[in-house]
């Protein structure tokens, strides 16, 4: 990492569903700031946020939903689809499974390409990547009028095989572009086997990028009229970011933007705190973002936002459907349930003086675990009335004991959390007891030591700033290419030698990731990583494994047969594997900006002494802001509130505050 | 029994039971991850045709993970059919796959294995247990799926044996499986998988009783039993009661001809259903016929599909259920015939024969018939560029049924099955075939107020010579409509050869040369209510004249 310059003005922003948050770092000193989003031009909350405070950065890194919005509300580009002869319905057909087995009538969303815009050239490759059928110049000349006809603002083409020879599809889109579409082609953005899976992101990225496009432009317009006028680079769904142009081109890999930085963050936090195995833990107000992190950001290949599958690399993070928000109900068998329905920012717990329902927000409130007179460093009343009430109204069963009733609503919530945190370990083959949890959002470090205990984890941290650890995660994140291309390659035992192949499609892939970067204005400190997706001949299922410089047949099947025997317990060294996907990853790094340097928000509270209710009953629990927590630490009970989180330390447990500020929470020895 | 419910009925506390419900079905959903993340072949680890669950020490079913709804109530008589083998040891594991004993058809290999407080009295607390469809378990056929007679034809029959005696591996029962298979490499890797899995959910059972302790979990797990049972309740509550009939059948049986007929006196009462298949047909000398537990699946499915969405799957729900199986019908088959064919065919026959019913007591709620088929096509034969011998099986997605909640969806798996296609461009490089085209079969859904959904048509051209079985349903009958809607377009099968094309019955097997192509039309869902007079004419011929010019013009 590079130590930011001194008096360099840098600037993470990280646009949320209802906050923006700003991170600035001029060199000496960290500055944090939230400001409201505004959802229907999010440019306005990030430009008034920098001219509000008078910053000109030179470099700014942002995190958008503006991607993730316009596939979940179907306002992107009306868009077309040329596939090959038989397969223009491969974007409806899609795996042919319904997502609900007990759904009386199962739904589909509509696809982002309908019926009348869908065509089809006649051409085929064969698996072998010999063309079978010729492409036809005619056809498709004829193909681009319909498609003209059909008035569609961007054009995505996919063909079977593409990845093993692109030269049909080469063709379409160069006759595409000259007539001036916009178009985005398989093989240039996801070189891949699997056809519908490969179509559906190469519909989704031509459905999003214009959008992106519209929204970068105006971004980097308002930036330079405030003076900034300096790079902007956008956080993709890998984990690391990349240049506004190569964004709005490629605007799918930005789909989980926003959950991308606070796993790049989490994973910096615990790197820093001597921790480099994390389940990252952002638990906000609808749902809670958890990703399990062995020292690197962890890829997972079976992301799908709004029911639309998305195959560009992308960090393994998955989001549960538990928050503050979250709603507690009795369900008519008599048990108590905690979700998946939730309140939501409006009306919100009941607490925050709008709604009724009883939330787990207000549960904590009942237990005086959240201090309503701290809320948001003071700015924000909450209602301990309305709290206690709404809890009350599913009191019935616990005896109208509402105190019993909030306590049942936390240990609910925190079962199913453990459920879900325990699964994502197990569908990765770790055990959750090995990480640290980085607890973060404004709910994550109330419930953290709960679910350690639950999960047998021994240490808990909080970031130094829960609430933008997102946009710290942003601007620390490296820049990154990546780049990749599906293959056929056969490795049976006999070859050991140099698969020359091999070796020259790393080197291509390698050539290009460098000119992307260089694109950038990074040419020097670019690290390459080398990752093939391999498996037994006959196998449909791949591991990704990383490989070193060298290439000879016997150091990739010895690279293959460790990753496979650290899986499955067991490898063949009789056996053929073979090549599916090689994929370079080109970094570049991003800024290390010392933590410890934040200007605290001065909390002027108090400590005092207050009867929380912590696991059985209630205790006298010392509250006080988390600023105050001198270098030795504090043994729970006790709860320390900041501006945007609130952290509860449980009795035995002690939180200690280490070098960058980030708290350590483990049980007392 | 009696001392049970008296015990049961102290309720657990709300929390306690939701919790106790998410720690058991959580050890559940861990057995299936692990299996998922441990399996060699795409059967299970992309289609994901498995299921995995939890039994107390009486064999009552505690948790499912939501996958295969035909597995829903056949786990609990394969864990019935293994208690047989007691008294067990820690780390004894059972498998089987007798349709007759726990089984549901031979390629559903079920283990069982039971699990033990740690503690010096070794307890028994409960089963675990695990059913993944094997892409081939021998018999005549590659895929285990042929068009037969008797079922020790369709394949290796596997009676309740122990695979592991007290933690260590029975080579022999081991070795007379792989010997039996057609790809032994393939089951080797599935069925360590589901060891593995079987291990972990035995670890993480015990590390639960333990932690509540055995007596508070026998407690809480008849709490859960009854807790399904009040949620099923509330949901028959409201039901009209009565008696209602229906009948529907099957296209034929595969071997001779006529068709095979699905009789169901469903009596609503108050606080149960009566399902009584009084009047069906004998069983046949065929692999059309489903055991008892394949048609208890099919009642259970539509039970759960009547419950909300949330509802955790115990077999508390079912406890209101009972049945009338006359015992040798294609309902309640008996030894010696062929059954593969009743659990992925006359399995969905059973279950429109339900919505059936259910739909006189529900006008507006339960919607028209689903393709009614998992359209299940087998292949193999021995690869010309490697000499080994391959097997493949797929099952194709149809037209979902519209009903008052909107149209049907289109090209997709309806009611017991689930399991997802294969890639064209994962088939073509790893089986002598290539996808020639698969479209959606438009025009094919039924026309309604609210439309069926449309079946799809998959075109495959073989690279070379093999041996293909298809088994389908609704190629004749075809998917009704309700309350006016017009029905689906039944399913058609065709062969195509030098040029020429020859229709197919719809279960069959044949011999395919080198640039054969196989072409296989899914039945459209039923529609829904009547349609309003200005509909549109039949627009959709075209797709269909279509299809049939791209597989005729084959590469040979």
């Amino acid at each position: 990492m590079v130590a930011a310059r001194r008096g360099r003005q840098l600037l993470g922003v990280d646009v949320g569903g209802t906050f923006t948050d700003f991170l600035f770092w001029d060199g000496r000193q960290l500055r944090v700031e939230k400001r409201p989003s505004t959802p229907r031009n999010p440019e306005e909350a990030v430009l008034s946020g920098i001219r509000e405070t008078g910053w000109q950065p030179e470099e700014v890194v942002h995190g958008s939903t503006v991607a993730t919005n316009a596939l979940l509300t179907r306002r992107g580009a009306r868009t077309a689809l040329v596939t090959t002869k038989g397969f223009r319905d491969t974007l409806i057909i899609g795996r042919q499974e319904r997502p609900d087995i007990y759904a009386l009538q199962p739904t589909k969303p509509p696809p982002l390409v309908p019926d009348g815009r869908r065509f089809e050239v006649y051409e085929r490759v064969a698996g072998n990547g010999s063309v079978i059928v010729p492409l036809d110049e005619a056809d498709v000349s004829a193909v681009l009028d319909r498609v003209e006809r059909s008035r569609a603002e961007a054009l995505a083409v996919c063909l079977l095989f593409s990845f093993l020879d692109p030269t049909h599809e080469r063709r379409i889109a160069a006759e595409a572009r000259r007539r001036g579409m916009t178009v985005t082609v398989s093989h240039e953005l996801l070189p891949e086997h699997r056809e519908y899976e490969r179509t559906s992101t190469t519909v989704a990225n031509a459905y999003v990028s214009p959008v992106m496009g519209r929204y970068l432009g105006r971004l980097a317009e308002g930036l330079r009229a405030e003076g900034g006028g300096g790079r902007l680079r956008i956080m993709q769904s890998n984990g690391g970011s990349i240049g506004a142009e190569q964004a709005s081109k490629e605007a799918v890999r930005t789909v989980l933007s926003g959950p991308a930085g606070g796993v790049a963050g989490a994973l910096r936090v615990g790197r820093a705190a001597g921790h480099p195995t994390v389940i990252a833990f952002d638990m906000g107000g609808t749902s809670t973002d958890v990703s399990f992190c062995r020292g690197e950001i962890g890829e997972r290949a079976d992301l799908t936002i709004g029911g639309i599958p998305i195959r560009t690399p992308t960090v393994d993070v998955h989001s549960v459907g538990a928050g503050g928000g979250s709603i507690a109900w009795i369900d008519e068998g008599g048990a108590l349930r905690v979700g998946p329905q939730s309140a939501g920012a409006v009306p919100g717990p009941a607490a925050y003086g709008n709604g009724t329902t009883p939330t787990v927000t207000d549960a904590h409130i009942v237990l005086s675990r959240l201090p309503v007179d701290r809320f948001l460093g003071g700015a924000m009343a909450l209602h301990s009335d309305r709290a206690e009430r709404a809890i009350a109204s599913i009191a019935a069963p616990f005896g109208s004991d509402t105190r019993r009733t909030a306590q049942a609503v936390i240990s609910v919530v925190n079962a199913n959390m453990a459920r879900a945190l325990r699964l994502i370990s197990v569908e990765r083959g770790q055990d959750p007891a090995e990480a640290a949890l980085v607890a973060f959002g404004g709910a994550g470090p109330l419930h953290a030591c709960d679910l350690a205990e639950e999960l047998g984890i021994g240490t808990v941290i909080v970031p130094q700033a829960p609430g933008v650890l997102s946009a710290m995660g942003m601007l620390q994140a490296d820049v990154v290419k990546d780049v990749e291309q599906g293959l056929v390659l056969y490795l049976d035992p006999a070859v050991t030698g140099a698969v020359s192949e091999l070796t020259q499609t790393f080197e291509r892939l390698e050539q290009q990731a460098r000119e992307a970067l260089a694109l950038e204005g990074y040419r020097s400190r670019v690290r390459i990583e080398r990752w093939a997706d391999l498996r037994y001949a006959g196998q449909s299922h791949e591991l990704r494994v990383r490989l070193g410089r060298g290439l000879a047949g016997s150091t990739i099947r010895r690279a293959f047969a460790l990753a496979h025997e650290e899986r499955f317990g067991h490898s063949d060294a009789e056996r053929a594997i073979e090549v599916v996907v090689a994929r370079i990853k080109a970094r570049a790094p991003g800024f290390r900006v010392p933590l410890g340097t934040t200007a605290q928000a001065t909390d002027t509270a108090a400590a005092e002494q207050r009867a929380v209710v912590v696991w059985d009953r209630p205790r006298r629990t010392r509250v006080l802001p988390r600023a105050a927590v001198g270098r030795r630490g504090i043994r729970g009970p006790a709860v320390l509130t900041q501006m945007d989180t609130t952290v509860l330390v449980p009795p035995g447990w002690q939180a200690t505050p280490q070098r960058e500020g980030h708290l350590i929470l483990g049980r007392r020895t | 029994m009696a001392r049970t419910r008296r015990r049961a009925s102290e309720s657990l506390d709300p929390a306690r039971l939701s919790i106790i419900d998410s720690l058991v079905s959580a050890v559940a959903e861990e057995m299936g991850a692990s299996l998922r993340h441990t399996a060699l072949s795409p059967n299970i680890k992309e289609r994901r045709d498995y299921s995995c669950a939890v039994f107390d020490a009486e064999g009552n079913l505690l948790a499912q993970a939501a996958h295969i709804p035909v597995h829903l109530g056949a786990i609990p008589e394969s864990v019935r059919a293994v208690t047989e083998l007691a008294p067990f040891r820690p780390g004894d594991l059972a498998i089987l796959n007798d349709p007759f004993l726990g089984g549901t058809h031979l390629p559903d290999v079920t283990m069982v294995s039971p699990v033990f407080g740690s503690s010096r009295r070794r307890t028994l607390i409960g089963f675990v247990a695990s059913r993944a469809h094997q892409a081939d378990i021998g018999g005549m056929a590659p895929g285990s799926m042929p068009v037969a007679r008797e079922l020790i034809q369709e394949g290796l029959i596997i009676p309740p044996v122990r695979l592991y005696r007290a933690g260590e591996l029975v080579p022999e029962t081991l070795a007379l499986i792989l010997r039996n298979v057609r790809t032994p490499d393939e089951r080797r890797g599935d069925l360590t998988a589901q060891v593995a899995a079987h291990r972990l959910g035995e670890r993480r059972l015990a590390a639960l009783a333990e932690r509540t302790g055995l007596q508070a979990f026998q407690r809480a797990s008849h709490a859960l039993l009854n807790y399904g049972e009040r949620l099923a309740r509330e949901v028959l509550r409201d039901l009209p009661p009565g008696e209602y009939a229906f009948h529907d059948h099957l296209d034929s049986d595969g071997v001779r001809e006529g068709t095979v007929s699905i009789m169901l006196r469903l009596t609503i009462e108050p606080d149960g259903w009566h399902l009584d298949f009084s009047g069906s047909a004998k069983q046949r000398a065929a692999s059309i016929n489903a055991v008892a537990a394949v048609t208890r699946s099919a009642a259970y499915y539509v039970l759960r599909c009547l419950l909300p969405s949330e509802t955790p799957t115990n077999s508390g729900l079912f406890r209101r259920i009972r049945f009338t199986l006359p015992e040798g019908s294609v309902v309640n088959a008996q030894p010696p015939v062929a059954v593969a064919a009743g659990n992925v065919e006359t399995s969905q026959r059973i279950v429109d024969v339900i919505w059936g019913a259910l739909a006189q007591a529900l006008p507006t709620r339960i919607p028209a018939a689903s393709s009614g088929t998992m359209n299940n096509l087998a292949a193999g034969g021995i690869d010309p560029s490697t000499g080994h011998s391959w097997a493949y099986y797929e099952t194709i997605g149809g037209g979902h049924g519209g009903g008052p909640g909107g149209p049907g969806i289109t090209a997709t798996q309806s009611h017991m099955t689930n399991t997802l296609n294969t890639p064209a461009e994962e088939l073509e490089l790893s089986y002598p075939m290539r996808v020639r085209s698969n479209r959606v079969r438009r025009g094919s859904g039924g026309r309604g107020m609210q439309r069926g959904g449309d079946g799809l048509v998959r075109c495959t051209e073989f690279l070379a010579p093999a041996t293909v079985t298809i088994i389908s349903e609704r190629r004749a009958a075809a998917p009704w409509g309700l309350a006016g809607g017009a029905p689906g377009k039944p399913g058609q099968n065709w062969h195509a050869h030098a040029g020429r094309r020859r229709l197919l019955p719809g279960k069959c097997v044949v011999s395919v040369e080198e640039g054969d192509v196989i072409c296989v039309a899914t039945p459209g869902g039923g529609g829904w209510g009547t349609l309003a007079p200005r509909a549109r004419g039949a627009a959709s011929t075209l797709n269909e004249a279509e299809e049939h010019r791209d597989a005729r013009s084959t590469g040979t």
